[in-house]
């Protein structure tokens, strides 16, 4: 049997994206902004696309700029709109952080800003005293993510937006969708923030697409110049099939995957709890608003996070050690010891996440599967 | 008229009768060597020649790496009836460049009209009527004009060092202990320069190790391959052995014990190959298994030679080496290949070889090299 549970680190394409994802190759291929009837066609099918994309986050009467991803997204509207702003004033990011936005506080402080780290707490939550003490009138962006793709953790963003209404009401702010989009519910409408990222392939869409939601009164300079395309905010050539593919992402991904995908976790944790007594579940607890459906962070001491894996994957059940985009370092997590974790628990750190394809059985294989590994893994411990 | 490259051999100069069988094996390395680039080498008149290569420069890259290679020099080859031809060309190859030149030339057709001395006069004066940013200097000239007079007439300025050593396979085979790290490929390369060929030796603890810190051994064997016409490694399950070191065994002989088994294991899969040899990246006091007794303990365990070409570096040295042949990059690629479970806190760092044998006695030895030996797979790169 073959589990993937890494859905945080991809996801499979659904057969709609594929298929769209192939349509869009084959046949329409065509430059949207060529002024003939099937260009035009095609102009229409990206209009549908951002129309979907924007819907399932309530956002429809702003603006959604399609980029090549999260990462790319994240840089548009924290540089793009740092760019627009008066230098020297504060910007806010929370610890837990992705690369990403994290590498875009050292342009920050590049361009004259001063930016501040706001602590996590032993949750993996953003630390909301921390933010209430630091949250001054000078500053000009608060930087958070929607949901820690290490723990899982949902932050406070509506407490966050209400802090920044009191304490600093001209700061925007960002909020890093890319593990939160379609599996947290959000109304971007309703949140008070200014500009939110998400990525195609978090979504069972295809690799190279995402988008940046833009209030409809929020201003970002682009940082890719040319031909003027998403109202001159991300020139170049659309990525039609990218985009299309991705719409239909958006608009098949099923109703019920939030409450599947929490059972999972629970069925997962549940069984991995029973069977090994000294594991350990990171983040905030199962089944709290606090607690994403789709991530579940567990720490199995004294077995190294990194050996577990690797036996699981002769197992054929793929999961990650900490977060896949930064495996390649093999630093201890950030984020776990941010969250006050010690070196040794964060080097036993797993993370499963789920997807929409994961069900009962694949799980109880992988309760099986970790509880016999553990049990060899965890006889043999450094001297 | 042509371009070609002149491949130009080092050491095989002073080989006495078996200069043939050295002169046949390096032919061959370069024609292994051009064959990526279209390109056709020939030994002639004590030369080795490239042509129809389809890409000069990385052809001429290529045969810079070729192990008994002194130095390539891109040439034109050309009829050598017409004398102001020749010097129109020797002109024109000299045009652009600017500073100090002589001009040597070689003429093994005794029968040419112009000895060497005045070749060099009439080049050297053309080249330099033709060029006012030139100026003579015999004795530390910033270009060389060579011209060659044999069958044909052969003219270069670019002279490209190669890497030099003895041509890979006139030295016999030997068994690399081949690690993830820095060290054992840069050891490697030390001793397939002097004409050695390699097969290689990895011990892999899956789940300790990923299939990625496989993959990166693998890649440094490419690696090597380039300059040694290819070897085959030898990746052998190791897990067993630790964990039954980790139970049994004292912890502070645990990196010792280990290696004395990679050693014995590697010395049967050397015997396989017909190789006579170990090759390991030990380098003295580098670590604690690597002190002169703990050697000698890891030494004890086989008969063959082994061959420590780095024992007397530095590990900026090492990396040096490990730079210049394209191995770092790779070497530093995070996964590990050992995991710490397995690596003692304290390791005795003055082991005596008695007691090391006496603490192994608590191993079914043999039983575990049989079954490691069952196990080990073998991949060509």
């Amino acid at each position: 049997m073959q589990v993937y549970l890494d859905n945080s680190a991809t996801t499979k394409p659904s057969p709609a994206a594929a298929n769209a994802l192939k349509d869009a190759a084959e046949m329409h291929w065509y430059n949207p902004s060529a002024l003939y009837k099937p260009a035009m066609d095609v102009e229409k099918r990206v209009s549908e696309a951002r129309e979907c994309c924007l819907r399932a986050v309530h956002a429809t009467s702003h603006r959604l700029v399609f980029t090549s991803g999260g990462t790319e997204a994240d840089n548009l509207a924290i540089t793009g709109y740092l760019r627009t702003v008066k230098k020297g004033g504060k910007v806010l990011y929370f610890q837990g952080e992705h690369p990403a936005v994290r590498a875009c506080m050292d342009e920050a402080r590049r361009l004259g800003f001063i930016a501040e780290e706001i602590p996590s707490t032993s949750q993996g939550m953003m630390d909301i005293a921390s933010l209430e003490r630091q949250l001054t009138a000078d500053t000009v962006l608060l930087c958070l993510m929607q949901v820690n793709n290490e723990t899982g953790a949902v932050q406070p963003v509506s407490e966050a937006v209400s802090l920044r209404n009191r304490l600093a009401p001209k700061a925007a702010i960002h909020v890093d969708g890319v593990q939160g989009y379609l599996r947290v519910p959000f109304d971007f409408n309703r949140s008070g923030i200014q500009s939110y990222a998400f990525s195609g392939h978090k979504i069972h869409a295809c690799k190279g697409i995402g988008g940046l939601i833009l209030h409809k009164s929020h201003r970002v300079s682009p940082l890719m110049l040319g031909g003027g395309q998403e109202n001159g905010l991300r020139s170049g050539t659309e990525n039609t099939p990218g985009i299309l593919c991705l719409g239909e992402a958006a608009r098949t991904y099923p109703a019920d995957a939030l409450p599947r995908m929490a059972a999972l976790k629970e069925q997962l944790w549940e069984g991995i709890r029973e069977r090994i007594p000294a594991a350990v579940q990171n983040g905030p607890t199962i089944g709290t608003s606090g607690a994403a459906p789709h991530i579940l962070s567990v720490s199995l001491p004294p077995v190294r996070s990194q050996t577990m894996l690797f036996a699981l994957e002769g197992d054929g059940i793929y999961v990650s050690a900490g977060s896949a985009c930064a495996s390649h370092s093999q630093r201890v997590s950030p984020v776990l010891t941010g969250m006050g974790m010690d070196r040794s628990m964060a080097d036993c750190t797993l993370r499963f996440s789920f997807g929409i394809y994961n069900t009962e059985e694949e799980i109880s294989y992988t309760v099986e599967r970790i509880a016999a590994q553990y049990a060899v893994l965890s006889k043999y411990i450094r001297k | 008229m042509r371009e070609i490259l002149l491949v130009r051999y080092g050491e095989i100069f002073l080989k006495g009768q078996n200069r043939p069988f050295f002169m046949n094996a390096l032919v061959k390395q370069v024609q292994r060597a051009v064959k990526p680039f279209d390109g056709h080498a020939w030994l002639h008149d004590g030369r080795i020649f490239v042509d129809r290569f389809s890409d000069m420069e990385e052809c001429l890259q290529a045969v810079t790496k070729v192990f008994g290679v002194h130095s390539v020099c891109p040439a034109i080859e050309m009829e050598k009836d017409s004398f102001d031809a020749i010097a129109d060309q020797a002109v024109h190859m000299m045009e652009n460049l600017n500073g100090t030149f002589k001009v040597v030339s070689r003429r093994s057709d005794k029968r040419y009209p112009m000895d060497s001395p005045a070749l060099n006069q009439e080049l050297g004066y053309r080249i330099l009527k033709a060029n006012d940013q030139l100026s003579v200097d015999l004795h530390h000239p910033q270009h060389v004009m060579n011209v060659e007079i044999r069958d044909l007439c052969y003219l270069y300025v670019r002279v490209v060092p190669a890497v030099g050593g003895m041509p890979v396979g006139t030295g016999g085979q030997a068994a690399l202990l081949l690690s993830g790290g820095i060290d054992s490929p840069v050891a490697g390369w030390m001793i397939a320069k002097r004409g050695v060929r390699l097969c290689a030796v990895h011990f892999h603890s899956y789940p300790y190790t990923s299939d990625r810190a496989k993959e990166k051994v693998l890649e440094l064997a490419r690696q090597l391959s380039a300059y040694c016409c290819g070897l085959k490694v030898y990746i052998v399950p190791f897990t067993h052995i630790q964990t039954e070191i980790h139970e049994k065994c004292r912890d502070d002989y645990g990196t010792l014990l280990m290696r004395r088994f990679m050693m014995r294991i590697a010395e049967r899969c050397a015997r396989k190959e017909g190789a006579k040899a170990l090759i390991t990246g030990e380098s003295i006091g580098q670590v604690a298994s690597q002190t002169i007794e703990a050697l000698q303990v890891t030494n004890s365990v086989v008969s063959m030679p082994v061959f420590r070409p780095l024992i007397g570096f530095d590990k900026s040295e090492i990396m040096d080496v490990a730079r210049k042949i394209g191995t770092l990059e790779t070497s530093e690629l995070p996964y590990e290949d050992c995991c710490t479970v397995f690596t003692p806190r304290h390791p005795a760092t003055h082991p005596i070889v008695e007691k090391v044998a006496a603490e192994e006695e608590h191993l079914e030895a043999e039983a575990l090299i049989e079954e490691a030996m069952a196990g080990i797979e073998i991949v060509a790169v």
